[in-house]
């Protein structure tokens, strides 16, 4: 009874904020718990089915050189199950986990620490291990979660670990909101990583996928040396030596320092009631205990003060691609930087995969180089300013067929450049960016999981109503303004231009 | 409504049950009732002058408005000689302009206004598709069916179209997942329209005039169902549709006759030689027809064995068991008017290649052997209904999956038999279906990837891999020309 009337209570203290662009609002129901995780709230009647996602603030950047990789190692991890989930007993599970990792130490040690470890020391643990693993093979239930999701209805069913975030999804039935609850909060406070090195081989192979794809390892490379210093550096996917050497002790203390309440929001789209939601909210995950405050990241991009040049050879098609250092999301320069990508680019790359035909055609780069002069098959810009260190990225592929070279597009792409440092844009191109803009707002609110990953992501950074700070930001933005921008950081002591040759091999 | 009403009870329901404990596992957690009732695809249905056959849905939620058209029209229809006319077609049909407008005029307009237009084609069906904000309807519209009525294909966007697809089939043989679902359709289904590949020569033959003989073919009235959502009232939009459609002609196509009779390949190992890290792999034969009554049970068993994602055997055996991979199933798909394809998959490391394919095929062995068990059954039949009320959460896409569903012939009670069908799947009839359409001695097992590591295998499953079956070392072809490469 006394619980109630605290729940009663905290749902009076709801907020219910409404923010307005154009004639639309973007109606979010707000609550903190004592914890400080945040519940956020779109109630959207109509089908039966609630969008449940939860978003840590916590990515690949916030690792460092030994453990890169390790964000989303730990989101594969999540789904090996707690103290009651993936399990049948817990006690006699756990005494043979114990020993799996003491023996796995060992092997680490011999294989890892030393130049010339003792191969047959290695096998007779490793043999020991494997023996281990089948026992353990009796206590487990596979991917319980997963199936518990399932067979209650649940689609969307997945998680993603970005540079910045990492999120975990499901929609269910309208009824069975609490299921979610429960075994979501029962993971952040409970998850126990067994299976972690089988699942390591997993996440190697997924390393490999990428490997396979044409370009990937160059693009890899390139990456790494515009963010030079800051953890931007590496990719989500990690290094291949990290992924082999990672200890599950890395990722336990990955796990407490980032996976506690305050950092951390849920948030719900759909057909519910938020007053029940956010009793349940209140039940499961205010039970978890708060944890220390964590600091941002604390390296930036240093200047370069000097062009940088890349240049590679492999099996993807010649290409040409030019980066600048800009400043990251919220910066007063954003708007007008995206304005200029959308001018410039406008999707001039894309337009033939899987028969899609029509749109793209009208950003100015396409109409220069893929239209006019026909010299490029295709030519794009865009503009990244993600939550730290931003970068405006052109990217161009040459018509062979003309003897066209990737530096004949670079001599170009800089023409037009200059040309907007002095002219700037049209009138009518930076109206149809903000028109653009708004209407593609407009377009998100149709959506329901698309909406839950845009706020729950935004909510971590600046807070959702960024989302909308943000569009007038967009369309205040006057020419001068974009000429301002063009001149400040389309400087060659500010850039990466990387040329890609087709070769055979790797 | 009767839902609304339904729904508010649960959540009655659900807040009474506030003050009881927490629950520790979801197997304590009780559930209010929840019934769902499909829309009827009847409700939505509306035929317009000149009998142009349309789904409509008024959604007043946001000032937005969606329109697609879908035509029976595809790259099955396009003659050897001129294979890659569909991606033409869906390049030019809005960059080639139309008689009073050109290309880029119409895609600037529909940028400014901060919409998409944009045109698909498929296999059998093409889509064009429009959305606009509400207050640009008319324009919008008045855009979408002059585009669909009177393409231009002007000689300069076209020669433009053609040399930039030329120039892409550089990337054809790039990665390797698209050579392998390329090859694996083509040893299955054989030489024939739904295997022939563009190549230089016949991107090159492609015409303005073979593109308008298409278009005034496929593009009629009577080939043609509407699919509509959005904010406006369907008496107001009736009138606009009907207008902008005045005068358009043109009865039902002749349709050319489609593929029939596809060759048994030898079973055994069809390797494709790439110098990568992994072996990609697709194994099986072809399927059947999502028409074919035997559906339901399929769906089913193939959640059990390896659509089911974390739940299915295959995810289970080859990645969470073993650490193989990253990505693998087994999946049936389907095409209309065809039998689809059945195929186990998996990405490998090289030399785990063979090791992987010997768990799939034991798992398509155990699967036809041994009835699954009523857990598997419970979870799959249960995923099935539970989620179902999951494909009818946007009002366009509701609208367009009935227009499919008219224009590929199914019957337009799937909806609201969807549930009971399967719910009428037991574990004799996914046995039955097991044995009746999964087939591991008659099985292709494609690889792509590099031939040394992958025939010298591992620990687990030392090669060669012709232990999987006769091997067959399969050329690449050379996208430009069409032609055999010399290099292995």
């Amino acid at each position: 009874m006394k619980q109630r009337i605290l729940v009663l209570a905290l749902a009076a203290a709801v907020l219910t904020a409404f923010a307005l662009a154009g004639d639309v609002t973007l109606d979010v129901k707000e609550h903190v718990l004592g914890n400080g995780m945040k519940i956020l709230m779109i109630p959207k009647p109509g089908v039966p089915r609630v969008v449940c996602h939860v978003y840590f603030k916590v990515g690949s950047i916030n690792e460092r050189p030994g453990i890169t990789g390790s964000a989303h190692v730990h989101e594969h991890l999540m789904f090996k199950g707690t103290e009651v989930m993936g399990v049948t007993d817990y006690a006699a599970e756990s005494k043979i986990d114990a020993e799996i990792d003491r023996l796995m130490g060992l092997v680490y040690r011999e294989k890892f620490w030393k130049e010339n470890g003792d191969a047959a020391k290695i096998a007779a643990w490793q043999k020991q291990v494997d023996e281990l693993v089948a026992a353990q093979k009796a206590y487990i239930i596979k991917d319980d979660l997963w199936t518990q999701y399932m067979k209650n209805g649940g689609t969307g069913l997945n998680a993603s670990t970005s540079q910045e975030t990492t999120g975990y999804y499901v929609t269910l039935p309208s009824n069975k909101v609490e299921l979610q609850m429960l075994m979501e909060s029962d993971r952040m406070m409970n998850a126990r990583f067994r299976e972690f090195y089988s699942e390591k081989d997993v996440i190697m192979e997924e390393r490999r996928l990428s490997e396979n794809q044409p370009g990937y390892l160059f693009g890899e490379q390139v990456d790494a040396a515009f963010f030079t210093a800051s953890p931007y550096h590496w990719d989500v996917i990690g290094w291949m030596d990290d992924l082999r050497k990672m200890t599950k002790e890395d990722l336990v203390e990955f796990h407490n320092t980032f996976y506690v309440p305050n950092n951390a929001v849920a948030i719900y789209v759909g057909d519910f009631d938020p007053k029940a939601v956010l009793a349940l909210a209140e039940k499961y995950f205010g039970r978890i205990p708060k944890g220390p405050d964590l600091e941002p990241i604390r390296t930036g991009v240093p200047a370069q003060y000097s062009e940088k040049r890349f240049s590679g050879e492999g099996p993807a098609p010649t290409s040409l691609r030019m980066m600048f250092h800009v400043p990251p999301d919220g910066h007063a320069d954003t708007a007008a930087l995206g304005v200029l990508a959308a001018t410039l680019g406008s999707g001039g790359g894309g337009g033939f995969r899987g028969g899609m035909g029509g749109g793209g055609g009208t950003g100015r780069l396409y109409k220069t180089l893929v239209r006019d002069k026909q010299m490029a098959v295709s030519a794009s810009a865009s503009s990244r300013p993600q939550w730290y260190v931003g970068a405006f990225q052109f990217n161009a592929t040459p018509r062979l067929d003309k003897g066209v070279k990737p530096e004949d597009l670079e001599k170009e792409i800089w023409a037009e450049i200059e040309k907007i440092k002095k002219e700037g844009l049209t009138e009518d191109e930076i109206q149809k960016a903000k028109n653009r803009g708004e209407a593609a707002f407009v377009r998100s609110l149709a959506s329901t999981s698309g909406l839950a990953s845009r706020v729950g992501r935004a909510e971590l950074k600046r807070g959702w109503r960024s989302i909308l700070t943000d569009l007038d930001d967009l369309k205040k933005v006057t020419n001068d303004d974009v000429k301002r921008v063009a001149a400040k950081y389309f400087v060659k002591d500010n850039s990466l231009t990387a040329i890609y040759t087709r070769k055979s091999g790797r | 409504m009767k839902r609304t009403i339904i729904a508010i009870l649960a959540l009655a329901f659900l807040c009474s049950g506030l003050g009881l404990a927490q629950a520790k596992h979801p197997s304590e957690l009780k559930y209010p009732a929840l019934t769902y009732e499909p829309p009827d695809p009847k409700a939505f249905r509306t035929v317009y002058a000149g009998g142009i056959r349309a789904y409509v849905q008024e959604d007043r939620s946001l000032p937005l408005f969606n329109i697609s058209a879908v035509f029976n029209c595809g790259d099955l229809y396009v003659p050897k000689d001129k294979a890659g006319l569909g991606r033409v077609l869906a390049d030019q049909l809005i960059k080639g302009g139309t008689t009073t407008k050109d290309g880029t005029a119409i895609e600037e307009r529909i940028d400014f206004l901060g919409g998409s237009l944009n045109f698909m084609v498929g296999e059998r069906t093409s889509t064009l598709s429009l959305s606009v904000l509400t207050k640009d309807l008319d324009e919008g519209l008045a855009l979408f069916f002059d585009v669909l009525r009177n393409p231009a294909f002007r000689e300069d966007p076209l020669k433009l179209a053609k040399a930039r697809m030329v120039e892409q089939l550089r990337q054809a043989n790039d990665n390797p997942s698209m050579v392998l679902n390329r090859e694996y359709e083509k040893l299955l289904y054989g030489d024939n329209a739904l295997t022939w590949q563009p190549a230089k020569a016949t991107y090159e033959s492609v015409t303005a005039a073979d593109l308008k003989a298409f278009h005034a073919k496929y593009f009629t009235p009577k080939n043609v169902i509407l699919a509509v959502a959005g904010d406006f009232s369907k008496a107001a939009l009736k009138a606009k549709i009907e207008k902008l459609a005045a005068g358009w002609k043109g009865g039902a196509p002749v349709f050319p006759a489609l593929p029939k009779g596809f060759p048994a390949p030898e079973p055994g190992v069809y390797f494709i030689q790439k110098a990568i890290n992994q072996g990609y792999i697709s194994l099986g034969h072809l399927g059947l027809e999502d028409t074919n009554p035997d559906y339901f049970a399929v769906q089913v068993m193939n959640f059990i064995l390896g659509g089911g994602s974390f739940t299915s055997r295959i995810t289970t055996k080859v990645r969470s068991d073993e650490g193989l991979s990253y990505n693998q199933g087994s999946r049936f798909a389907y095409r209309w008017g065809f039998p689809g394809t059945f195929s186990g998959y998996v990405q490998t490391k090289s030399s785990t290649v063979g090791y992987a394919i010997s768990l799939i095929l034991a798992e398509f062995d155990r699967i036809r052997r041994e009835p699954v068990s009523d857990a598997e059954m419970e979870t799959a039949i249960n995923f099935y209904i539970e989620s179902f009320a999951d494909a009818f959460q946007s009002p366009i896409q509701t609208m367009s999956s009935f227009a499919n569903l008219e224009m590929t012939g199914k019957p337009m009670d799937y909806p609201k038999t969807f549930r009971s069908r399967i719910q009428a799947v037991t574990k004799a009839s996914v046995q039955e279906v097991a044995q009746k359409y999964v087939h591991p001695d008659q099985a292709v097992i494609m690889i792509v990837g590099d031939f040394e590591p992958c025939n010298k295998g591992g620990d687990k499953w030392p090669g060669p891999l012709d232990k999987l079956g006769k091997l067959h070392r399969i050329a690449l072809i050379d996208p430009m020309t069409g032609q055999e490469m010399k290099t292995p």
